[in-house]
């Protein structure tokens, strides 16, 4: 099936098998690695990318659900010019990250509930509960929460 | 750092560029799929590949009959005469002497999710359809899951024992030191089976080209992987590249060389194309290697006032099907069974048991966990039996600063410590006294929900064990003035290129930024060990220290020669040679090179055993109705010696104090009577803790100098899952007075603190 997906702001023509999940198809017909597949089934969080600026698990949604639609990943985080995005820096500034294995899929679940509501940092539950819905095995995870009301208060 | 980046490893890790397995492009390159059988028992009977080659985008598929060449997975190699043996410890020659664990099942099942065939299709997605098409009978046989059945059951490989391994620490103790003592504890414990789950599963790629083949890996010992493949294959190492490329977390669970990693090597080479295997989630959690797995009896014996007197140990271990992993695991218990305690007589005993399960395998803590929560368990007991507040009890029976270097009744001889420093230190940051006090309010409140304070006192190994405390460490000057670092260790999150750049540019006296850290790529480091026990920091860091400090002599002497001066009359600072005296123009390293040649230091430096050791202390509330805990606060002290990377080291601390609190309350993998494991729903089955399940914790730390490494420093990195399982269950069992202590067994799901909560209490209030 062809479909068009607007991938960090550049189209990618492509031919895809309908059963093949978005994340395959960003790993292997974009080449963009670095959405990263932890569980394949919704749970770790891994695999985060912003579709029209929604969080989404993109083992969980088929490529061709998304013709046509913008996607966001890591590749897409910072700047053209290469200037990292403030979520960014606050993740290296507090060690929230080891491996980095997890990390893609951290950046843009946060960077999706920054950009869609920046007052969400304000509201203690509700970036806990972000926090709480990716797994990570490295950081025990307060230097992630750390991290994202630092890159908030920016 | 490029843009102020903290670490080397975060640029690329946080734009997208990390180089994990599954990233890298290999042109033409095929995935492997494997049939895996669902019953955990039974004679394999039929594995029918050919419908599978009718599926589109198949290119093979193969049953251990189709492959006569297929080589199985042997011993962990030790390498070749001249180099020390690799993993002394983890099992034997003996017991795996007669029970082959072979690449693709050929007579008999022995474990759920053993590979019966292997389907190659060009994506994941049809090798998955080939493999659903492979026809695979097996009749049954009754599976064994625990050690005692195993014990009492018939034999897993025909003429042959069910224990694999048999071994003891320490003297066995007089019947007669039980009789006279004023108390004695007696407790049953199980450490459950554990996943490690690092976020990144298993992956390998073999890439052949003419008569060689270069293996990417997720890997935490590229140099081990190489040995074993080229012994397994029977193919020169020479003729084999390994290369351990960024690393989606291991836990310990990635050293080994794996059936699959052989049958994908050998297809790849076969095929004379590139093979990857990728591991899923829902495979991972089948097949890949477990933690823990031991059923523990112990006796403690103390004198009215509390002196320890005697400790004994008693370890079945449910090692899984096949002994070539993990068997000698166990002995690890069983030497670090002594804990921190002057207990004049410890004795220890353990039995590795064959079971049809997985096998178990390190697994962050790798051993010691299991000497920790069996014996600070039953430290909380019998402060309970004594009527003793806990923390008095262990004061009066840590090893004091004054008796190292300390010999135990098990067998090991620790380093250096302040046990009674880091006991004080986390008493005194959770606020003790207030918590008890908090405590016993509610103790004589009916309303209150009970709170439970608990603590640990452990003492770890780091480094390996005699044979394999090396590690190679080279350094490299290059004629543009910076400086390459090659290291024989392996990353897998610990943030190696940060840590050893800088440790590199400080003893050269040179911008970190001038030099660059190469490791894991067995085509780039001439030797390596890898990264496990904890060691890397210890024993990598000490070779390069070394490498470099030699690179500096040597880079002396040729100024000398150069200057025609003695050498002691040519002075090195800040990565640059002058003259002591005299005007002469100064040499930097880059010029020295480009005039005089290449200048490369290679080390390989042996380090001591060393003992890091801390105190861990939780504080909890039950919802008895629920069974639910509630951990209100953690605090973990940790002494790891000098901390080379002290950042790094506290990141350590808090990941494994939270896979601790993982293991205390949350996972386990059950399995059902037949041998599967009971996990259908993944990670929504074995639950992982996740943000809302992490406490507030505070890391503190001591600092006790190791006198046996070459940089005073210890190991880091495993404390959590040593120390913190113990401090939650004893806070569990201090909030509920329970009179058994096995019954709070671990995981403590609301299942069984509700059923704890409800049992007979113990009759002091101490």
């Amino acid at each position: 099936m062809r479909i068009t997906l607007t991938v960090n702001g550049r189209d990618h023509a492509l031919d895809v098998e309908p059963r093949r999940v978005l994340a395959d198809v960003l790993r292997e017909d974009c080449r963009l690695t670095g959405t990263h597949l932890g569980c394949e089934q919704g749970v770790c969080g891994a695999c985060t990318v912003l579709v029209d600026g929604e969080a989404v698990r993109s083992c969980l949604l088929l490529a061709v659900q998304c013709d046509g639609r913008a996607i966001r990943t890591v590749e897409g985080l910072a700047g053209p010019d290469g200037t990292p995005h403030p979520l960014q820096r606050a993740f290296s500034a507090e060690h929230a990250l080891q491996c980095g294995f997890c990390t893609p899929g951290f950046l843009m679940l946060a960077a999706g509930a920054l950009e869609s509501d920046p007052a969400i940092a304000a509201d203690p539950e509700r970036v806990r509960a972000l926090v709480g819905s990716n797994l990570c095995r490295c950081t025990g995870y307060e230097p992630i929460h750390r991290a994202i009301l630092r890159a908030a208060s920016e | 750092m490029p843009h102020g980046y903290a670490r080397r490893e975060d640029e690329r890790l946080l734009t997208g560029r990390g180089r994990f397995v599954a990233d890298i492009e290999a042109p033409g390159c095929l995935e492997a799929a494997f049939v895996r059988s669902a019953v955990a028992h039974g004679e394999l009977r039929e594995v029918t590949c050919a419908p599978a080659l009718e599926a589109p985008g198949v290119l093979g598929a193969w049953s251990a009959a189709d492959l006569p060449g297929l080589p199985s997975p042997g011993l962990p190699a030790s390498g070749p005469p001249d180099e020390p043996v690799l993993l002394t410890t983890l099992t034997s020659a003996e017991a795996v002497a007669g029970r082959e664990w072979p690449s693709l099942v050929t007579e008999r099942v022995r474990y759920a999710g053993e590979a019966v065939a292997v389907v190659v299709g060009e994506d994941r997605y049809r090798a998955e359809d080939g493999a659903a098409r492979v026809g695979v009978r097996v009749d049954p046989l009754p599976a064994m899951v625990t050690a005692a059945a195993a014990l009492r059951g018939p034999a897993l490989f025909d003429g042959l024992s069910n224990v694999a391994l048999e071994g003891s620490a320490g003297a066995p103790i007089d019947e007669a030191v039980w009789r006279r003592a004023a108390v004695v504890v007696e407790a049953c414990y199980r450490q459950q089976l554990l996943l490690p789950t690092p976020m990144e599963c298993r992956a390998f790629l073999a890439v052949p080209r003419g008569q060689e083949l270069t293996v990417w890996c997720s890997h935490q010992m590229p140099h081990r992987l190489r040995r074993e493949l080229s012994g397994i294959l029977g193919w020169p190492a020479g003729r084999i590249r390994v290369v351990a490329p960024d690393c989606g977390g291991a836990f310990g669970s990635k050293s080994a060389t794996f059936p699959e990693y052989v049958v994908v090597a050998y297809l790849a080479a076969m095929l004379g194309r590139p093979v990857r295997w990728i591991e899923d989630r829902l495979e991972s959690q089948l097949v890949a290697t477990r933690g823990r797995g031991q059923d523990q009896r112990v006796r403690l014996a103390a004198d009215a006032d509390g002196r320890l007197l005697a400790y004994e140990l008693t370890i079945d271990a449910d090692v899984g099907a096949y002994p070539h992993l993990g068997a000698g695991l166990p002995m690890q218990t069983a030497k670090m069974a002594t804990g921190p305690y002057t207990t004049p007589l410890v004795h220890a005993t353990v039995r590795s048991v064959l079971t049809n399960t997985m096998m178990t395998y390190p697994y962050r803590g790798a051993g010691r966990p299991e000497a920790a929560t069996a014996l600070e368990r039953t430290m909380e007991e019998l402060a309970r039996r004594l009527g003793m507040d806990p923390a008095e009890l262990r004061r009066r029976n840590l090893i004091p600063p004054g008796r190292f270097p300390y010999d135990t009744p098990t067998g090991r001889r620790y380093d250096s410590g302040d046990y009674a420093a880091a006991l004080a230190l986390a008493l005194r940051t959770l606020d003790y006294d207030r918590w008890r006090a908090e405590r016993d309010r509610r103790r004589a409140d009916p309303d209150a929900p009970p709170l439970g304070i608990g603590l640990s006192c452990y003492v770890e190994r780091s480094g390996g064990e005699p044979g394999g405390l090396h590690e190679f460490g080279g350094v490299e000057a290059c004629p543009d003035g910076t400086v390459v670092a090659r290291c024989g260790s392996a990353s897998t999150g610990q943030s190696h290129e940060t840590t050893f750049s800088a440790l590199v540019a400080d003893t050269l006296g040179l911008d970190p930024a001038l030099v660059r850290l190469i490791e894991g790529d067995t085509g780039e480091v001439a030797d390596g060990m890898g990264s496990f026990a904890s060691r890397t920091a210890q024993i990598g860091g000490a070779a390069l220290r070394r490498a470099a400090e030699t690179l500096v002599e040597q880079a002396r002497l040729r100024a000398a020669t150069l200057w025609e001066l003695p050498v002691d009359q040519v002075l090195w600072s800040a990565g640059t040679l002058r003259p002591a005296r005299g005007v002469a123009p100064t040499l930097g390293l880059g010029e020295l090179v480009r005039a005089t040649g290449p200048l490369r230091v290679d080390e390989r430096c042996t380090s001591g055993m060393a003992f890091p050791f801390g105190t861990h202390a939780a504080v909890v509330e039950v919802d008895v109705d629920l069974g639910a805990v509630r951990v209100l606060r953690l605090v973990a002290v940790d002494d790891c010696g000098v901390a080379l990377n002290p950042a790094a080291v506290h990141g350590q601390a808090l990941g494994s104090a939270v896979q601790g609190i993982g293991q205390a309350l949350y996972e386990g993998v059950p399995y059902d009577d037949d041998g599967a494991p009971l996990l259908p729903n993944g990670l929504l089955d074995y639950l992982l803790p996740t943000f809302a399940e992490v406490p507030p914790i505070e890391i503190a730390s001591t600092s006790t100098p190791s006198p046996v490494t070459p940089l005073g420093a210890k190991g880091a990195g495993e404390s959590g899952c040593i120390g913190t399982p113990a401090a939650v269950v004893n806070a569990v069992a201090d909030a509920l007075r329970v009179a058994d202590p096995g019954l709070l067994r671990m995981p403590l799901t609301p299942d069984v603190v509700w059923r704890a909560a409800r049992a007979p209490k113990a009759g002091d209030d101490r």
